[in-house]
């Protein structure tokens, strides 16, 4: 046997996703801390100063209403992260517990699910939502409802084929001849064998609503004007590049970083829950 | 000794610098049959690949392949395109896999014929009557429209088409019945002898190797552990280890005493390097095998052995009482009364109607290829499916529709009929602990009955230790002793085995019916051995059942049958067991 790696190194293959992980904590204890690590309040403007770039007083300068773009970011986290891990929980909770018993049990279940799904992939999906929201006046809770709904069907689809592939196994057929209920059997033995789909499905949807909330905000719709959140922050200093750049670029990079970091760690995990325990029909 | 056409010395294949293959020497003479013979992680295949130059990327070979004084290894694509097909064909264990399912039989042939021959219908149809198919019209049919006797056929014309001198097979009969094995191995070795063709055989079956090869090689861990004549080998092994594997098969003509595992499993090479791989599970050992690792050591007439000592005689220690199996005849009836069963899936009929009859404690083996419809009765039985007429019996209460009684009846009665099924890999949840999997299924059994998961976990001779590991850390046999420990542990009066052994290596299949005989009679389980191989059938059962297109076609007590079978199909079943005659050393 080879003596074990020294402990101070790290496998060059771990560094994106240990990497990824970093990123993300720090990212949510921002969000957290927001609030007391801000150095002004995010709201408040002053229209003397107007908008000017990074400086000592500004650490990323100031927007047109003289608001410090630094601490409207961090105030702005809230907005942009906290619905995404609402919609990436409730989309997965509906997700794989609708996709469990549409392949798990099959039948009429199966056919409306499946039905179900045809239609809302047919659906023009952001349009709809646009028009959704835009019309229940705009909130933001709508908005994270609505995004639920839309992001539901990957997720049942995925679940369903894998729950399909799982019931013809034979540890399947060995909890039924114990007589076991159908409820345990998906729940206790058929659903931990999904868990590495499931824990990489919740950060990808994570990212899916993140970018979707942002393109909503960047529409207007959702959140009121002169709310910090990213989206609309990019809207809001889009027309003054020239000015200050990093108004509008930070949020973006803000952005970015955060929906790559996740969908790295996603593959990361995916691959991490899965080894050595690969079971297939 | 003939001209020699491939030389295989000091053969290492390594992952990630582990060695998996470690020293390999093999050498094939012209029109030579040599078999390579070993369990599952002894290394045979790696070599086979090494040979053909088919190793996968993640692997690598060092050492030398010589095919007729040419180096193979390390040498580029381009030589050894020259090389496969036309100088050495490959056949693989899953003909179905090894058919491109776009292309027709013709077509597959057709592609590796020497050049000039390959637009020549009348040449496919020459190959294919070579391999025994009569039908011209074979040629434009598509793989999935050939049974499974029939790909083998097309993928041996097509791995000879291009008419090499050395064919390696490897496992070439696994995935197939037992007949049409026995079919395709005498077409190899008929071909083999017309052709004057070399055949480099690989496989796990020791009883297929002493038939069909001049000389045998037994590999273990990685390496080579003896080699020597067919005939040599069987009578007079020269390793414990070819003994220990010797005395693990079952025989067709006689039903064991005690069934003799060897005890431990294969270790890994790279673990081993420095000692005997076989130390740790050898009844013989020295201190001196475990220092240093034993050199191949001459026997006599170009027999090799890897064993510094002569082996002693397998120990004639006072044979146990032979297992009496716990049959009684109840005043209450059968355990299982099965009248009239029937299952059609759309047109096709599985089941034709079946009757059984199992006594509580007894042991009835139900015999059958695939397709007869034995899978499908012990599913009916275990009401996973429903059956489309006649009806079930357990315990004198009707079953027929067991899947549609309320969920309370149910409960009350599954747990009266357990099973064990063919893969252990795919019927323990990987995600559940032993302990975790046991303790379900003890909890399913009536209260007064229930056995704590250390018991149970000793009944099948594991350790409680055990409980606390997740699946894919056991090997096949240590899986299929859990999977056996919790149909147990559920307190069955009847066990129903799908071909519990089908994936397990010889030794490890010893072991495990050995424990089924002894849970049969010390809990007093009643056993049904679905199976397809009749030596394992004569183990463990006292009435066998055999079955075809979903009939019966034969019953009675097990060794009346298969030593005097009644129905033709039966007799082609028992002639189908590959037999060779060991010396008394072997006979169990």
């Amino acid at each position: 046997m080879a003596a074990p790696v020294a402990g101070s190194r790290i496998a060059p293959r771990r560094v994106p996703g240990l990497i990824s992980l970093v990123v993300l904590v720090v990212i949510a204890l921002v969000t957290l801390l927001g609030p007391w690590l801000a150095p002004y309040d995010p709201g408040a403007q002053n229209a003397a100063l107007g908008a000017v770039g990074p400086g000592a007083d500004h650490l990323l300068g100031t927007d047109n209403l003289g608001r410090d773009v630094f601490s409207r970011l961090l105030a702005g986290a809230r907005t942009a992260l906290i619905g995404p891990i609402f919609i990436a929980a409730g989309t997965t909770a509906l997700g794989t517990t609708l996709g469990l018993l549409a392949g798990f049990r099959r039948g009429w279940l199966d056919a409306i699910m499946m039905r179900l799904t045809d239609l809302m992939f047919a659906l023009p999906g952001l349009l709809i939502l646009i028009v959704v929201v835009g019309i229940a006046g705009g909130s933001y809770v709508t908005a994270v409802v609505a995004l639920i709904v839309l992001g539901a069907p990957v997720d049942i689809r995925v679940i369903r084929s894998l729950a399909l592939s799982q019931r013809e196994l034979a540890y399947v057929d060995a909890a039924r001849t114990m007589g076991l209920s159908d409820r345990r059997i998906m729940f206790r033995h058929v659903l931990p064998n999904l868990a590495p789909t499931v824990t990489s499905n919740l950060l990808l949807s994570f990212v899916f609503a993140l970018i979707a909330l942002s393109g909503l905000s960047f529409l207007g719709i959702g959140l009121p004007a002169g709310t910090p959140d990213w989206g609309l922050m990019i809207q809001e200093n889009r027309t003054i590049l020239d000015l200050n750049p990093w108004a509008a670029v930070a949020p973006v990079l803000l952005i970015t970083i955060t929906a790559v970091a996740a969908t790295i760690l996603g593959d990361k995990v995916f691959e991490r829950l899965s080894a050595g325990k690969e079971l297939t029909a | 000794m003939r001209d020699e056409l491939l030389r295989v010395s000091g053969l290492t294949v390594s992952l990630a610098g582990r060695r998996i293959v470690d020293d390999v020497d093999l050498v094939v003479g012209s029109g030579e049959t040599v078999g390579l013979v070993g369990e599952s992680g002894s290394g045979k295949s790696l070599t086979a690949r090494a040979v053909a130059g088919l190793l996968p990327p993640t692997l690598t070979a060092g050492g030398s392949v010589r095919f007729s004084g040419t180096e193979l290894i390390g040498a580029s694509e381009r030589v050894l395109r020259k090389f496969r097909g036309r100088r050495v064909g490959l056949l693989m264990q899953d003909p179905f896999a090894m058919l491109n399912p776009l292309l027709t039989a013709g077509a597959h042939i057709a592609e590796s014929l020497p050049r000039g021959t390959r637009r020549d219908r009348q040449e496919v149809v020459r190959r294919l009557a070579e391999v025994g198919i009569t039908n011209p019209d074979v040629a434009y049919r598509y793989p999935f429209q050939l049974s499974g006797g029939m790909r083998q056929r097309v993928a041996i014309a097509a791995a000879l088409a291009g008419d090499p001198e050395l064919l390696i097979a490897d496992e070439p009969t696994t995935a197939l019945d037992a007949t049409i094995q026995h079919e395709i191995m005498q077409l190899l070795a008929r071909i083999q002898e017309s052709r004057g063709m070399a055949v480099l055989l690989i496989t796990h079956d020791l009883r297929v190797a002493f038939q069909l090869c001049d000389r045998v090689q037994v590999m273990y861990a990685g390496r080579v552990l003896e080699s020597g004549a067919s005939k040599a080998l069987a009578t007079g092994p020269g390793h414990p280890y070819t003994l220990g594997l010797i005395s693990a098969l079952p025989a067709v003509e006689r039903t064991a005493v005690r069934l003799e595992g060897i005890p431990g499993s294969v270790p890994r090479a790279a673990d081993v390097a420095c000692q005997c791989a076989f130390a740790d599970r050898c009844g013989q050992r020295q201190d001196d095998c475990l220092t240093e690792r034993p050199p191949l050591r001459l026997l006599d007439s170009g027999r090799l052995t890897a064993c510094r000592y002569d082996v002693a005689p397998a120990a004639s220690v006072a044979a146990p009482p032979s297992v009496p199996s716990a049959r009684k005849s109840s005043a209450n009836g059968p355990l299982l009364l099965v009248e009239g069963l029937r299952k059609k899936y759309g047109q096709a009929v599985a089941l034709d109607g079946v009757d059984l009859r199992i006594e509580p404690g007894e042991r009835l083996g139900l015999v059958g290829e695939s397709g007869s419809g034995k899978t499908t009765l012990a599913r009916c039985l275990l009401g996973l499916v429903d059956p489309s007429g006649g009806s079930i019996q357990l315990g004198g209460m009707d079953t027929t529709r067991l899947r549609h009684l309320p969920a309370a009846r149910q409960r009350e009665i599954r747990p009266l009929v357990q099973c064990v099924f063919q893969d252990p890999s795919t019927s323990l949840n990987p995600a559940m602990t032993v302990g975790a999997t046991l303790a379900e299924a003890a909890a399913l059994a009536a209260e007064q009955d229930r056995r704590p998961v250390g018991e149970v976990l000793e009944l099948v001779g594991l350790p409680s230790g055990y409980a606390k590991l997740r699946p894919h850390r056991l090997s096949g046999g240590e899986k299929q002793r859990v999977a056996i420990a919790r149909a147990l542990a559920v307190r069955p009066a009847l066990l129903i085995c799908d071909e519990p052994t089908a994936s397990l290596d010889v030794s490890v299949q010893a072991h495990i019916l050995e424990l089924l005989r002894t849970v049969n009679s010390e809990l007093g389980t009643a056993l049904l051995f679905v199976t397809h191989d009749l030596a394992v059938v004569r183990q463990v059962t006292d009435r066998i059942v055999v079955l075809l297109h979903g009939k019966v076609i034969e019953t009675g007590v097990t060794a009346s049958v298969l030593d005097s079978p009644g129905h033709d199909y039966t007799r082609r079943l028992v002639a189908s067991v590959p037999t060779f005659t060991g010396s008394d050393a072997c006979t169990i």
